[in-house]
């Protein structure tokens, strides 16, 4: 079974070369003789093999890749080879990390806020109906069907003030910013992710580089082509990891002016629903007699509700008697 | 048992009826009671589901609000090692300040709301259930209204047929006694339970307006409570937070968040980390490329990368050394200006390019270290707008001419300066010489 891979990878790595002369940087290694190499000093790596294959439509120096990487993680796990551990960026990361699910939980409040404020407006219009529909089962021209009807009007108006004149600006202010942002993550990610991987080909090179040293081959062709993957390896390293040092601080740094704006918007906003909502609301009471808001107050309409609900139930359809 | 041998009997009526082979008999008066409380049926169901809406809503606003803010102000605090934010963005520093007390503002909101929440569950949606167990008897009532029609209208069918057959048989004739019996049974007994729905009706739909009268006063006042508790928390922290939050039109809003925002975004989208990678062996040449421009480490802090908030675009290319990226050539302008920041040379020509194009200002370097100076009487005009942030900060408004009384080397340090009276520091990057 081992010969089979080998002969398979020979076949692919063929085409593969003429592939990758367009894409230089991965040109010059002998990777089939690797793998088999590899094959040969832990057959534990070999179960790993299909899985990447199957699961998805790796491309065939994707697969190469992903096999010599979980044999270097295997190698690192039994201290084998070095790792390169790298503090400033582990920091830089963590940071990172933290600001990452700040933002996610941000977005996500942001968005329930919004659509709370749209349904309880729209609630509010829908209950107004209902209140118009039992005046109207009895008498239309009553004090309290003109109250609710001023009332479904105040709600209407305010459902519609809402649409009209924050939903726009809550999507500049919160909603856009916010989604930018929080769209730039997986992006970083994909960055970080990136160096990961190219920082465990360095680290396999490296050690490989250094083995040759320790114990020259009698290739002597051999040296001079690990020293060269050696340095290609780490400088593709070393772009990576130098551009996240530099630029998650960066970012880091920019989220204060980012988001500074949103802080004064955000409360503008609610600010001017909530008065805008109390005034539109408040107006209905004209329609009110004078003594319902200190009948409210005292809890004598709860009486009353009471009262009427015993009344009805007294009635002969209601089984009273 | 019994319902269920009523049942039976009544289906061969109700088949015919309904293909219309049999006469049925309506009422007009009270099919119009029926359709009304069959209306008040829907309405109360709705009444309880858009109150159970409005309530989850509410609850929804107020604990995503107060999950807003929680997070918000976590953003706006330092994360892992950093230290005075403040201090990097001067004009951020409201915010900074504010964060917490708008944390709790919001907590505090979420509690106060609790109790009417409260209150609409048992004055309102209590009630509207009771409503509903009163509706169910009276539905009850209709349908055995229904039923007894059923029975009138079969006996009274059934006996003007056997009434009209020409040749009675002799059980015909008994049969007719019979009949005859039972439909003075199902008479009176639909009579009577039609008379009392057609007098009870109305005086239930009476009920009813009485019922949602103080019911919709008690709701409408405690949503108006909801909305003041909302208003005064939202006020009063915008008081304590000294901020303008008087009413404006929406778009203002979106217009000041524009203004105050700046090109902030520009500043982020030049990071080249939010960019997909497309081939890390094309990275690593462009970088080599760009190579010895910005390879050496800079000895800036990152405050000299953070960018102002309300800038107006600079007009000198000495801002340009507070990019992300570095420019080719040095920076004409003032002598030493900071050493540019360390930056990923990738791109390093579009990155030029870009630095010549809109840049925020930035921001003002750390606190003045006293250097001495001799200068002559001078001018300086601002650039941008600046606000003290601090005692001692000279305030001023771009193109204000203000009188140079003390001036570093450089520009990215504070220098001290005369305006109308007033002496005070201010940062040497806002102003140009005249």
């Amino acid at each position: 079974m081992l010969r089979e891979i080998v002969e398979v990878a020979n076949k692919l790595n063929a085409a593969h070369d003429k592939i990758s002369l367009t894409q230089q940087a991965d040109r010059g290694a002998p990777w089939a003789p690797k793998l088999s190499t590899y094959l040969k000093l832990d057959p534990s790596v070999i179960p790993v093999a299909p899985a990447l294959c199957t699961h998805c439509s790796m491309s065939w120096s994707g697969f190469k890749k992903s096999v010599n990487r979980a044999g270097t993680t295997l190698l690192q796990k039994t201290g084998q080879i070095e790792r390169t551990v790298d503090r400033e960026f582990a920091d830089e990361e963590a940071k990172y990390k933290v600001f990452e699910k700040e933002c996610q939980a941000l977005q996500k409040d942001g968005k329930a806020y919004w659509d709370s404020l749209r349904a309880m407006s729209a609630a509010q219009t829908r209950i107004a109906e209902t209140i118009e529909t039992f005046y109207g089962a009895a008498d239309r021209s009553s004090d309290g069907a003109m109250a609710s009807h001023a009332y479904k009007r105040s709600v209407d108006d305010m459902d519609g003030g809402f649409q009209r004149e924050l939903d726009a600006p809550y999507r500049t202010t919160i909603a856009e910013p916010l989604g930018k942002m929080c769209a730039y993550f997986p992006v970083i990610n994909e960055h970080i992710s990136k160096r990961n991987k190219k920082l465990l080909d360095y680290d396999s090179a490296r050690s490989k580089m250094r083995k040759l040293i320790d114990k020259p081959s009698e290739d002597p062709t051999k040296l001079p082509r690990a020293q060269q993957e050696h340095d290609e390896t780490k400088e593709m390293f070393e772009t990576l990891n130098v551009q996240l040092i530099e630029e998650l601080p960066q970012l880091m740094d920019l989220r204060v002016p980012y988001f500074d704006p949103s802080f004064e918007a955000m409360i503008r906003m609610q600010a001017k629903f909530a008065e805008e909502g109390y005034e539109k609301l408040s107006g209905v009471q004209r329609y009110f007699e004078d003594s319902v808001r200190d009948d409210y107050a005292a809890g004598q309409l709860d009486a009353q509700v009471e009262g009427v609900l015993q009344e009805m139930r007294e009635l002969s359809i209601c089984g009273g008697n | 048992m019994k319902g269920l041998a009523k049942a039976v009997k009544r289906t061969p009526f109700m088949v015919t009826s309904k293909v219309g082979m049999s006469k049925k008999t309506t009422d007009p008066e009270f099919d119009d009671y029926q359709r009304h409380f069959a209306d008040m049926e829907k309405a109360a169901e709705q009444l309880l589901k858009d109150t159970k809406a409005f309530m989850d809503a509410v609850t929804g606003l107020f604990t995503a609000g107060t999950g807003f803010a929680t997070h918000y102000a976590t953003i706006f605090r330092p994360i892992g090692g950093e230290f005075d934010l403040i201090g990097k963005h001067p004009e951020a520093g409201h915010t900074i300040k504010n964060v917490d007390k708008f944390e709790a503002a919001m907590d505090d909101l979420r509690t106060a709301c609790i109790p009417e929440l409260e209150l609409i569950e048992s004055r309102i949606v209590g009630p509207t259930k009771e409503l509903q167990v009163i509706m169910k008897q009276i539905r009850k009532t209709i349908t055995k209204r229904e039923h007894k029609l059923v029975d009138y209208d079969r006996f009274n069918n059934s006996l003007t047929k056997l009434r009209d057959k020409k040749d009675k048989s002799l059980s015909d004739e008994k049969n007719l006694f019979k009949l005859e019996q039972d439909f003075e049974v199902a008479t009176s007994e639909y009579d009577y339970i039609n008379t009392a729905l057609k007098q009870d009706m109305p005086r239930f739909m009476q009920l009813a307006t009485q019922f949602i009268d103080p019911l919709f006063h008690s709701f409408f006042y405690m949503q108006l409570n909801i909305f003041y508790i909302l208003l005064e928390k939202t006020n009063s922290f915008g008081e304590e937070a000294k901020m303008d939050i008087a009413n404006r039109p929406g778009s203002q809003i979106a217009e000041e968040y524009e203004a105050r925002r700046g090109d902030i975004i520009a500043a982020v989208e030049n990071l080249q980390i939010i960019k997909r990678i497309i081939s890390v062996s094309r990275l690593v040449q462009a970088n080599r490329a760009g190579a010895g421009l910005g390879r050496a480490p800079s000895t800036a802090t990152t405050s000299s990368t953070s960018s102002s908030l309300r800038a107006p675009p600079p007009m000198r290319s000495v801002s340009s050394s507070s990019s992300f990226k570095k420019s080719p050539p040095p920076p004409p302008g003032p002598p030493l200006a900071a050493p540019p920041p360390y930056t990923p040379s990738i791109g390093g020509q579009a990155a030029a390019a870009s630095a010549l194009t809109k840049r925020p200002p930035p921001p003002p370097p750390l606190k003045p270290k006293p250097k001495p100076a001799s200068p002559p009487r001078q001018y300086v005009v601002a650039l941008y707008d600046f606000v003290a942030q601090a005692d001692g900060d000279l305030s001023f408004r771009t193109g204000d001419r203000i009188e140079l009384v003390q001036r570093t080397a450089s520009s990215e340090d504070w220098w001290t300066g005369k305006l109308n009276g007033q002496q005070g520091v201010f940062p040497g990057n806002y102003v140009q010489d005249t």
